[in-house]
């Protein structure tokens, strides 16, 4: 069974209550260090030791037919013939009983679900690929949606920083060489930095403001790394549930990482700051899209 | 969902044991060419049990090229000599002819129990094995004159010593649109029929009675009779390898030698005694999925485009002459980053051969950047 977008106390109870219908001896969770999910009596393993021999051989010993193997936001990857995919399916043949939770269903494309789909039907479907009918003909897939959503916040640049734009933009395009072309938005999505570093102090509340709003939590701010060196910034390796929502300076390359930040912080809706460079643009239209993209995924996994 | 295959109204196992009684209905000689994997005892398999229930002798033909896995060599004692020892006429090739070796610059090719190296052979020759060719060296074909007497002009010779045999192939269409093609190209007619799982060889047959199994049919099939399979198969799922890289061949000609990276971990005996063996394994074995060698895949850093490596490449060649047949055809490619990395790639596998075609297309990277420079 497949779980998307549940709570963890949620999660727990339904694992317990798995485990009492169906007489399991045994649990073994899976999870990536981020995102660990607490069960009692539990064998939790890291995702990222499921491919150690360590790890593979003594789990194919210790799993098995009463065993319970709860994957936890194990969609780390877009292949189906990855190692770690692989060995997960390789326990997974040991025992009939498998819950998957996870909190969005894909990383990217709506491909990305049937490694999720793969696992619960022990990979006799490994070539298709989504197909909402096929989905529902052969796995029970529980659906909480999350209600994702992205507010831009025009952030307006400097003379000088559109130069650098334009120049900067000359640099890289003439000394690709070799290179993989898609470092050329990444690094050009970096340039409106300082022009964003203004706008979120413009943003802060005057100190007049601060006593009347003593009771709302400060202002956060989510950026690819450091460089802004302001307090209110944290880079999305350092993000923190809890407290007020994060505003995004930057968007990150890879939806992976998009989606952590997400599952992590609990955060559907996010502000983003967006500069009039057409890095921005592009980057915050190309989000806007992969949104729409889980929507339909959505819409199509509905009973 | 588009079905990838028309189904009818017998399995594949009953359609192969109908195809294969259908071979010994008419011929009476009929060879099993055996590679050790698992395709091949399937397919010798099938073809022993319907000769022991005829009571009938069948050829099963190896050709021995020595950098094989020691379980390679399990297997095909464990086919001749076990299943239906009775049925059996072993032909074991250990013979020299050249091998593509990808590993080494400077021992371009390799050759199989070379004379005189007896004392670091893998392994010493198989008693009852063929030792010499049995055809006449003096009008023997040889395709390609730069390499020499090859793999293939082993088994084009070989062949030419018989008239109406049956050559029974476990080659499947599902493994590759290529294999597929082999298959299907041209079919044979047999005792007055049609067959299109038979291709006709001069006075002889190619027969690919396997020809519709798929990966899970082989193994189904073994694991139903018991039968031994190559172990090498069970470390390569454990470690996670993709479905069309798990196979068993030589382990150093341009196409495989990537099995020498995980080879000290399989079998490190086998591995200790091909380090004595042949030049370039250590390296092949360190470098052999890294992507600035042989997989050249990512650019060295201290050039800046991959004509520029491809060119330097060129330049300072081991073997001029195997780099002059390259140069001549890297003359009728494109000019693009593209085609050069797959061209850097022939050169440090010294594919002149050209067993690795180059893609001479555009450079897709082309489309990534005109789309940047539209949105960017």
């Amino acid at each position: 069974m497949i779980y998307l977008g549940y709570s963890t106390a949620e999660k727990q109870q339904i694992v317990a209550d798995y485990c009492a219908v169906h007489a399991i001896k045994q649990t073994v969770v899976i999870a990536p260090d981020r995102f660990p999910l607490s069960v009692a009596g539990a064998d939790q393993v890291r995702y990222a030791d499921v491919i150690m021999y360590v790890t593979f051989y003594r789990l194919l010993q210790a799993i098995e037919r009463d065993t319970l193997i709860v994957l936890h936001e194990c969609l780390r990857t877009q292949n189906r013939y990855d190692l770690a995919y692989n060995c997960i399916r390789n326990y997974l043949n040991r025992t009939a009983h498998c819950l998957v939770f996870q909190t969005l269903p894909q990383i990217d494309e709506r491909d990305d679900f049937m490694v999720l789909f793969d696992w619960v039907t022990q990979s006799r479907w490994k070539r298709e690929h989504f197909s909402a009918d096929l989905i529902r003909a052969e796995a029970r897939v529980h659906v909480r949606e999350w209600p994702l959503a992205l507010t831009r916040l025009d952030v307006p640049t400097s003379d000088a920083t559109r130069l650098k734009y334009d120049a900067e933009r000359a640099r890289l395009f003439d000394g690709l060489g070799a290179k993989d072309p898609h470092t050329l938005p990444r690094n050009l999505y970096l340039l409106g930095g300082r022009d964003k570093a203004a706008y979120i102090a413009a943003r802060k509340p005057a100190g007049g403001q601060l006593a009347l709003f003593a009771a709302a939590p400060p202002a956060r701010y989510v950026a690819r790394n450091q460089r802004l060196n302001l307090d209110c910034v944290t880079t999305y390796d350092d993000v923190e549930p809890g407290g007020a929502p994060y505003t995004a300076i930057e968007l990150p390359h890879r939806f992976i990482d998009w989606c952590d930040f997400v599952s992590y912080t609990g955060q559907a809706a996010t502000e983003v700051l967006v500069a009039d460079l057409k890095a921005d643009q592009w980057y915050f239209e190309r989000a806007v899209k992969w949104q729409e993209r889980i929507h339909e995924t959505y819409t199509s996994l509905r009973p | 969902m588009r079905p990838t295959q028309v189904y009818g109204h017998s399995n594949v196992l009953d359609a192969a044991r109908e195809r294969i009684a259908f071979v010994f209905d008419q011929f009476e000689d009929i060879h099993v060419s055996i590679s050790g994997g698992k395709d091949s005892t399937v397919l010798a398999h099938l073809a022993l049990m319907e000769a022991q229930r005829r009571g009938r002798r069948i050829s099963i033909f190896f050709l021995d090229e020595e950098v094989v896995y020691q379980e390679t060599i399990n297997m095909v004692e464990y086919i001749m000599e076990q299943l239906a020892p009775d049925n059996v006429i072993p032909l074991w090739l250990q013979m020299e002819f050249n091998l593509t070796n990808a590993t080494s610059l400077t021992e371009t090719q390799f050759v199989p129990w070379e004379p005189g190296k007896h004392t670091v052979w893998l392994r010493p020759k198989k008693s009852y094995s063929i030792k010499f060719p049995m055809w006449d060296r003096a009008t023997q074909i040889v395709a390609d004159k730069n390499k020499g007497f090859g793999f293939y002009d082993v088994f084009v010779n070989f062949e030419r010593c018989y008239h109406n045999t049956a050559f029974l192939v476990g080659l499947r269409g599902t493994e590759s649109p290529n294999r597929w093609r082999t298959v299907s190209r041209h079919p044979a007619t047999i005792g007055g029929q049609p067959v299109y799982w038979a291709t006709p060889k001069a006075d002889n047959f190619s027969l690919y009675p396997l020809y519709d199994w798929n990966f899970h049919d082989i193994w189904k099939y073994i694991a139903e009779n018991g039968l031994r399979y190559h172990r090498i198969y069970d470390y390569q799922f454990k470690k996670g390898y993709p479905l069309q890289e798990m196979r068993v061949s030589s382990l150093i000609h341009e196409k495989s030698f990537k099995a020498l990276v995980d080879l000290p971990e399989f079998e490190p005996a086998t591995y200790n005694k091909l380090l004595k063996r042949a030049k370039g394994i250590a390296l092949a074995q360190e470098t052999g999925k890294k992507a600035k060698l042989f997989k050249a895949q990512r650019l060295p850093k201290n050039f800046t485009s991959w004509r520029a490596y491809r060119d330097f490449l060129i330049a300072t060649h081991p073997d001029q002459a195997k780099c002059a047949i390259m140069a001549q055809r890297f003359a009728r490619h494109l000019d693009n980053e593209y085609v050069a990395r797959q061209q850097c790639r022939q050169l440090i596998l010294n594919d002149y051969e050209n067993n690795l075609p180059v893609d001479n297309q555009p450079d897709p990277r082309d489309n990534w950047i005109a789309y940047y420079r539209e949105v960017l």
